[in-house]
């Protein structure tokens, strides 16, 4: 394990504060998908088509595109192509320059996170507002987000009232408030001014679609409505990935993706926006643009073992359904994506060697490709990531020394079978109440700090053969 | 790096990679996998879908009568007497009722505002409005108090209905298009749902008949 992933980690498992936090959201998050599935039969049907709406428009990507493309600018958008993150960064600093922006307002955009667009905002001398409530919350507090869907999931009620009893305090709000509804509306009532004044506005986009030249945002507060449509200029940013064919498409992927994320059938707002206002419309941006990111996309379309992931609709299910995850938060994986999906898009855009604990940090258990809701198999590409670490001889050493050791016994039977008996007499003799802390000749450190049940004395082989006679 | 040249690097790089897939490439899906209910079903469906959003809903007899209804909500909710009001609805009796409209965009910071649904869906208790000339967006997001003008035979079973009338009404496609479902509301403080995020704190729908 490296140094920092370890460092990170125990972080995370010694906050009081995360596990307090990641307890109330997993909870949550589980109940309320669940729910919303049992009422709703037809689930796993929609969940098929959606895995096959999003594989086909995947097998035919670039003729949606430049169809989606066509019908932006046919309605007076301008498309923006970025093949790499700096592209991405340039592009947008060139509209704000263009615009001469003061202002610029943001909704959640989890690709703006991944092509590190807000430090490029603010050195160039922007106010920058993000208006996300969670990702407000972490604005102030300079912190990544932890979660796709809910950036300030790690930080509990308590943390909340602080930062904004220090970043209000300026602003005439002297009382601490602590409940609920008083910090919503505190936010409600700081961040109203700057959706006014804002001369830019940006979001990102769950879906483009081709039919119609509409992009899509899935949301429930309303600031990425006011964000889109109050200032002079609205720039959306998304990745080529997230076009899909027609508005029927779309109402299959929408029925998935509220109830896997959040157990809503449909979010609040779910909002559709095409080129710029109309010249006799009453209200909305005078323009309109839209950044197409590939950054590492279309190379793992090239991948035959890993482009499923891009049929990924960032619902965050994975990750609410991850124990790894929910022991560990968002902060532990080292990049903008977390948990089961943010392991793989992490190994596949950065390289295996940026965090090569992230494939080994998870159980196989399976959950994760159980609640995608495009079939994503999740598992099998981190078991995919393990292996390619294997052949680049890029595991620990114990581990590998570890792995060949099995490997030799699996392949001879006969010594396999006396080994494991020794073994199992041995461990059954050196346990104390039915449980281990410490392996013979091995001391405590391969427990881990675990109780590991113990043995009872006889291998499987050996009592299968008793009972058969 | 010029436009062009981005595009055209995006656009050979996802064909080679295409090239490197196999040949069959998936069909879209046939059908439409979607809730089912009986279409007698369909009024009630819609209110308790609305209603499980912390919608409300009252059902007005023609639209005339919408300035009264109003008046009677913002008396209720004890709310001021100058409203803003969709350009679309400013030839209502609002005199009458005893109310001042605003009809600007964006609207001054009026505590209530009111709007027209294009249709409603009964699928998931949601409304559908477009932007136009005499329907501001952000009538719908400003106000506290968004109140929303359905007529009850706008009212389609599923989404794909929806669209297949935007695509009968609409040549070219809206620059905005909204689906309400419910107020706003947010989870961001503690996973608990509280309403009234950077939206309305309440949603109430009069269905014309």
């Amino acid at each position: 394990m490296t140094k920092r992933f370890q460092l990170r980690v125990e972080k995370a498992l010694n906050d009081e504060h995360l596990g307090k936090a990641l307890g109330h959201a997993r909870d949550g998050f589980v109940v309320k998908r669940q729910n919303a599935i049992d009422a709703f039969p037809e689930f796993e049907q929609c969940r098929e088509q959606a895995a096959k709406i999003r594989a086909h428009t995947l097998a035919h990507l670039d003729d949606y595109l430049l169809q989606y493309v066509e019908k932006v600018e046919a309605l007076g958008g301008q498309v923006h192509w970025a093949p790499t993150a700096a592209d991405a960064r340039q592009i947008i600093l060139d509209i704000c320059a263009a615009e001469k922006a003061k202002v610029v307002t943001k909704g959640k955009s989890m690709v703006s996170e991944e092509v590190g667009l807000n430090p490029a905002l603010e050195e160039a001398g922007y106010e920058l507002v993000e208006t996300d409530l969670g990702e407000y919350i972490i604005q102030l507090a300079h912190e990544p987000p932890s979660h796709i869907i809910a950036p300030a999931v790690h930080k509990t009620r308590e943390q909340i009232t602080e930062l904004f009893h220090q970043h209000h305090q300026a602003l005439g709000y002297t009382e601490k408030v602590t409940s609920i509804p008083g910090l919503v509306n505190e936010a409600r009532q700081v961040l109203r001014q700057q959706f006014l004044s804002a001369d830019v506005g940006i979001t990102g986009a769950n879906f483009l679609i081709a039919e119609n030249g509409a992009g899509v945002i899935v949301t429930n507060e309303g600031n990425g409505d006011l964000t889109m449509s109050l200032p002079r200029v609205h720039i959306a940013i998304t990745g080529i990935e997230k076009i899909v064919p027609t508005l029927d498409d779309v109402s299959v992927l929408l029925r998935v993706l509220g109830r896997s994320a959040t157990g809503q059938s449909m979010t609040s707002y779910t909002t559709f926006f095409a080129g710029p206002r109309r010249d006799e419309d009453a209200d909305g941006p005078e323009a309109f643009h839209v950044v197409l990111v590939d950054n590492g996309r279309s190379q793992m379309l090239a991948d035959p073992e890993f482009h499923d992931m891009l049929r990924c609709i960032r619902c965050g299910a994975c990750l609410n359904h991850c124990p790894v995850y929910g022991s560990i938060g968002g902060h532990a994986y080292g990049w903008v994506y977390p948990g089961p999906m943010g392991s793989i898009l992490t190994a596949r855009y950065q390289g295996l060697d940026h965090e090569p604990d992230l494939p080994n940090a998870c159980t196989l258990n399976g959950h994760c490709a159980e609640v995608c809701p495009v079939k994503i198999p999740l598992s099998e590409l981190m078991r995919g990531l393990r292996r390619h670490q294997n052949a680049q001889g890029m595991q620990a050493r114990p581990a590998r020394w570890g792995l060949g050791l099995w490997a030799a016994l699996a392949q001879r039977p006969r010594l396999y079978r006396m080994i494991s008996r020794i073994a199992a007499g041995t461990m059954a003799r050196a346990g104390k109440q039915g449980v281990l802390r410490s392996w013979p000749l091995a001391g405590g450190w391969f427990a881990g700090g675990r109780d590991l049940p113990k043995p009872q004395g006889k291998t499987f082989m050996d009592v299968w053969k008793k009972r058969n006679g | 790096m010029a436009e062009n040249s981005a595009r055209d690097r995006i656009l050979a790089d996802i064909r080679a990679a295409l090239r490197t897939t196999p040949a069959d490439k998936p069909p879209p899906p046939a059908a439409i996998a979607r809730p089912s209910f009986s279409d007698n079903d369909r009024f009630r469906a819609f209110v308790q879908r609305l209603e499980a959003v912390a919608g409300t809903w009252e059902e007005v007899a023609k639209a005339a009568d919408v300035p009264k209804a109003v008046a009677a909500y913002a008396a209720q909710h004890e709310l001021e007497k100058q409203v803003a009001v969709a350009p679309a609805l400013a030839h209502l009796d609002w005199d009458a009722a005893g109310l001042k409209i605003d009809t600007q965009a964006p609207a001054p910071a009026r505590q209530l505002g009111l709007t027209e649904a294009v249709c409603a869906v009964a699928e998931t208790g949601t409304l559908v409005l477009s932007s136009s000339a005499d329907h501001p967006t952000t009538l719908n997001f400003l106000p506290e108090y968004h109140l929303v003008v359905m007529h009850k035979d706008s009212l389609v079973t599923h989404l794909e209905d929806a669209w297949q009338l935007m695509r009968q009404h609409h040549q070219v496609w809206p620059r905005t298009v909204n689906l309400v479902t419910g107020p706003s509301r947010t989870a961001d403080v503690e996973q608990t749902i509280q309403l009234g995020a950077h939206g309305p704190r309440s949603l109430h729908v009069l269905i014309v008949a």
